[in-house]
């Protein structure tokens, strides 16, 4: 077992070393074998890790390979940590990445940086693996950089774009905000509890005060915040999506951002013993999911739908956590990786058919030309509204529903609207990109095919589990397989029974999904010049939205200004006037001084003999002293 | 007073005559003089030690014989430096050597 | 003591040729004044070892100091030009600052060389011989005689160079 824990991330690691070093000379166009190969094997250790833990959800396995850090009372080390939680991220991990290691070799051909392409992804798996495997949080914390790293490197990839490269320092710096709250927050865990090692501090909760328990739970949330993408740490999830499809959909919708849910999850026994931090978790949460959703509503780049409607997604989740539904948000986590993986896969192959365009204003009509994933996105869209029996459904209004029955009425009402809306626009992507006519230009009109199986078979494989996981792990609601399977994980979380209350409310959430379905249709297939008017209608409220309600502007007047107009005058006063003119000074006050000292040097040996003699008599006079 | 510790002042005075001839005399060729003043005082006072010391009186006389050998070689040298300065400047006034001035 | 009882006589008047002869070195305007005095300065300091019962050194004085400096230095002086006349300065910008400092610097030595405790023995006048200095100077001090003679050597070379016309065309 433990070898087949450390080969998980070793395999991808040995991955990216060999591609790199050799890709670009030796493995030329077949550069993908090694790491496609690799994140296959790294697959199927996990699902056997997987079956493993399924087959005993008590089982715990902690293993402390070897020491990493020690220093005075520090101890760390590379340990790995396998429990239900592990197991279902592994499952999500493992999977998506080695279907988008396989999409990609369909996706990236031709491309010039191919090799590099793969070396990355390879290293993602690696540090991703070792995110969710980790058993201390300083380790995940090295793992959480290096995901963050792929990140950037991998949005920057094409490299001579200038928004591209622009787009990955934004995603780092950002994500650099967040990752100092965790470090804080790290910090703080080590002075309260003396131990960064998930099993040290999980024993020791209750001896710590509840203000170091806020503390460190808010410092850590804040770097979930960042990795994650919630408001008000969002911006760079949108730009990022400058990097190829693959990126978007193994890193920015399935794995990466879930570091942060997972870091959230991982962390229950700090957070269930501090109530007040669950509800800054839970608020945080919900606003970014209603404020994302509105913004979905009238972007018009593909993309960036999806991308916005991982944040929403990704802010349901942590609603979930902060309202105490655990199990509930890591089923999300779970079903919602695969829809919108799958969506993005598919979004992919749409860009691709329609020769490089994602604005769907120029699409249309795509549903004869591209079947399979014209199909296999209509489950992923199905799934993500939470329409019955799609995996949404089983998870999103499951943690709606538990918003209300756990008395969090404005709670719900928020999740309600946010499920409307995002029935409209997920469904506006449906209807603009593969319904009614096609509207651009002939020559790209005549280029439209179906994507070649190496990028149609993973659609279809990230389908199947998009559609069935629901009904197979949250049958019953409440009760279903997954919450036993969580149960040691979350300990606290009492299964509750199925009753007429939960059925009703699984109704209603189904409805208004079913109702943002409809809206969508009206205003897109039935009235399609409607939206139009009502944009003209509410200029200011269709602006807000198109325009991510300014946040980019925001940052760019309250933080980006003041900082650079900081660093100006740092240069004009300090740097040229009080440290150059320190070293100038000092310059100019030697020179004076030689100045002064120069009228001795005459150049006469007669004065100089006078200078001699001077010195001769001092000296007699001090020795004189001295001795006598 | 000692005996001795006249011959001591007097080396004294003679010394510090001719340390105001090297100081203050603009001729170099005087200035040379007054320089071989002082060798003489420093003997002077060397041979009153040799004379009044015995445990230093062969020795005291020998370092006088290298002090007047070393005084004669060195006045030789000076004065062809003089002259080949003189030479190439026309003038034997010290302080008209300046170049090192500043 | 050589002179017995009037050996403080004997000592004031060579003291006074000595100093005398050496303030006309110093203080003289004409150069060739400056060198008849210091020759007869010389000739003082002769005697003044010859009363400190030092007849070779007294002879060596005379030879060396009288009989070859002096020489070399009459001949460096027909050799340059001395400027002279009613607005030539003879003493140069810093006598004026010098003199009191020598003053305070022979006061000083005087003192100090008087006050020290050097002599233990009394005032015997202890004369080593002819034949006792050679065996000093061949046995023990032979290294530095041998020096000498090298520096000599080097200061005949040097003096030649230094002083040789440069008629190169």
């Amino acid at each position: 077992m433990k070898l087949i824990v450390a080969l998980i991330p070793l395999l991808p690691f040995a991955g990216f070393v060999i591609t790199l070093l050799l890709g670009k000379w030796v493995l030329g166009k077949r550069a993908d074998v090694i790491p496609v190969l690799m994140a296959t094997a790294s697959w199927v250790l996990s699902m056997y890790v997987f079956v493993r833990v399924v087959a005993d959800p008590e089982y715990v396995f902690d293993w402390n390979a070897f020491t990493w850090i020690s220093s005075g009372a520090l101890e760390t080390t590379w340990g790995f940590y396998i429990d239900p939680l592990a197991a279902i991220m592994l499952l999500v991990v493992g999977t998506i990445g080695m279907v988008v290691h396989y999409y990609s070799i369909g996706y990236m051909k031709g491309d010039e940086g191919y090799y590099r392409f793969f070396a990355y992804l390879n290293l993602f798996m690696f540090a991703m693996f070792v995110l969710v495997m980790a058993n201390n949080y300083l380790l995940m914390f090295l793992a959480w950089e290096g995901v963050g790293l792929c990140s950037y490197l991998l949005i920057g990839f094409w490299f001579r774009k200038k928004s591209a490269s622009q787009a990955g320092k934004k995603a780092f710096l950002v994500n650099r905000v967040g990752d100092f709250g965790f470090m804080l927050g790290m910090l703080l865990m080590f002075l309260t509890f003396g131990s960064l090692q998930f099993t040290e501090v999980f024993a020791d909760v209750g001896a710590a005060g509840p203000a170091a328990l806020l503390g460190i739970c808010l410092l850590l949330f804040t770097g979930a915040v960042g990795k994650s993408a919630q408001f008000p740490l969002h911006v760079w999830l949108p730009d990022a999506m400058e990097g190829p499809t693959p990126v978007s959909a193994l890193i920015h919708a399935a794995t990466m951002v879930n570091a942060g849910v997972y870091m959230v999850a991982r962390s229950y026994p700090l957070y269930i013993d501090s109530h007040s931090a669950m509800y800054v978790v839970m608020g945080v949460g919900t606003f970014t999911a209603i404020y994302a959703a509105l913004i979905a509503l009238t972007q018009n780049d593909i993309k960036r739908v999806i991308a916005y409607s991982t944040v929403s997604s990704l802010g349901f989740m942590f609603m979930a956590l902060g309202s105490g539904a655990w199990v509930a948000g890591v089923f999300y986590l779970l079903t919602h990786g695969f829809f919108k993986g799958l969506l993005f896969l598919g979004s992919g192959s749409v860009i691709h058919a329609m020769s490089g365009q994602q604005d769907m204003r120029f699409m249309g009509g795509l549903r004869r030309k591209l079947p399979v994933t014209y199909w296999t996105m209509m489950i992923g869209a199905l799934a993500m509204v939470g329409i019955f029996p799609f995996a949404g459904f089983w998870a999103k209004d499951e943690i709606i529903g538990f918003e209300f029955t756990h008395h969090l009425y404005y709670i719900w009402v928020v999740g309600l609207i946010t499920a409307f809306i995002t029935g409209i626009y997920m469904f506006r992507l449906m209807f603009m990109t593969f319904h009614g006519e096609n509207r651009s230009s002939p020559e790209v009109q005549a280029h439209i095919h179906e994507s070649r199986p190496i990028m149609t078979v993973p659609l279809i494989i990230l389908a199947i589990p998009a559609a069935l996981a629901g009904v197979l792990a949250g049958w019953p609601p409440e009760s279903g397989w997954i919450h036993r399977f969580l149960h040691p994980v979350f300990f606290d979380i009492e299964s509750e029974p199925f009753g007429i209350v939960a059925f009703i409310l699984l109704l209603v959430s189904l409805v208004i999904g079913a109702a943002g379905i409809a809206a969508a249709w009206y205003l897109y297939l039935q009235r399609p010049e409607l939206p139009g008017r009502l944009a003209a209608r509410f200029p200011r409220a269709y602006g807000a939205s198109l325009n991510k309600f300014y946040m980019d502007e925001i940052y760019e007047a309250a933080v980006i200004r003041p900082v650079i107009g900081f660093a100006g005058w740092l240069w004009t006063f300090v740097d040229t006037r009080v440290i150059d003119g320190a070293v100038n000074g000092l310059a100019w006050l030697w020179g004076r001084f030689g100045r002064l000292l120069r009228p001795l040097q005459t150049g006469r040996a007669q004065s100089y003999a006078l200078g001699i003699l001077v010195g001769v008599v001092v000296l007699i006079v001090i020795f004189r002293i001295v001795e006598g | 007073m000692n005996a001795v510790e006249w011959y001591f002042v007097l080396a004294a005075l003679l010394f510090c005559i001719g340390a105001y001839g090297v100081l203050a005399r603009r001729n170099l060729i005087i200035v040379v003089m007054s320089l071989e003043l002082m060798l003489n005082a420093v003997n002077l006072a060397l041979v009153a030690v040799a004379n009044f010391v015995p445990a230093a009186a062969g020795r005291g006389t020998l370092f006088v014989l290298f002090v007047i050998t070393i005084a004669a070689a060195e006045v030789t040298v000076g004065l062809a430096i003089v002259i080949a300065n003189y030479r190439n400047r026309r003038t034997v006034q010290a302080d008209e050597y300046h170049e090192m001035k500043g | 003591m050589p002179g017995g009882d009037f050996h403080p006589v004997y000592f004031s008047i060579v003291a006074a040729w000595i100093l005398v002869a050496g303030v006309g070195v110093v203080a003289s305007r004409s150069v060739v004044r400056a060198a008849v005095s210091m020759v007869l300065c010389f000739l003082g300091v002769a005697f003044a070892f010859a009363l400190m019962n030092s007849a070779l050194l007294a002879i060596v004085q005379i030879l060396i100091y009288v009989g070859a400096i002096s020489v070399v230095i009459i001949f460096g002086i027909m050799l340059t030009e001395t400027p002279a006349g009613p607005r030539h300065q003879f003493f140069n910008r810093q006598s004026v600052i010098a003199a009191p400092i020598v003053v305070a610097t022979a006061v000083l030595v005087a003192v100090i060389l008087v006050s020290g405790d050097l002599l233990t023995a009394g005032e015997t006048a202890v004369n080593p011989g002819l034949r006792q200095l050679s065996s000093l100077l061949f046995n023990r001090y032979v290294l530095p005689f041998e020096l000498v003679s090298l520096v000599l050597l080097a200061a005949m070379i040097g003096a030649i160079v230094l002083a040789r016309r440069e008629d190169r065309q």
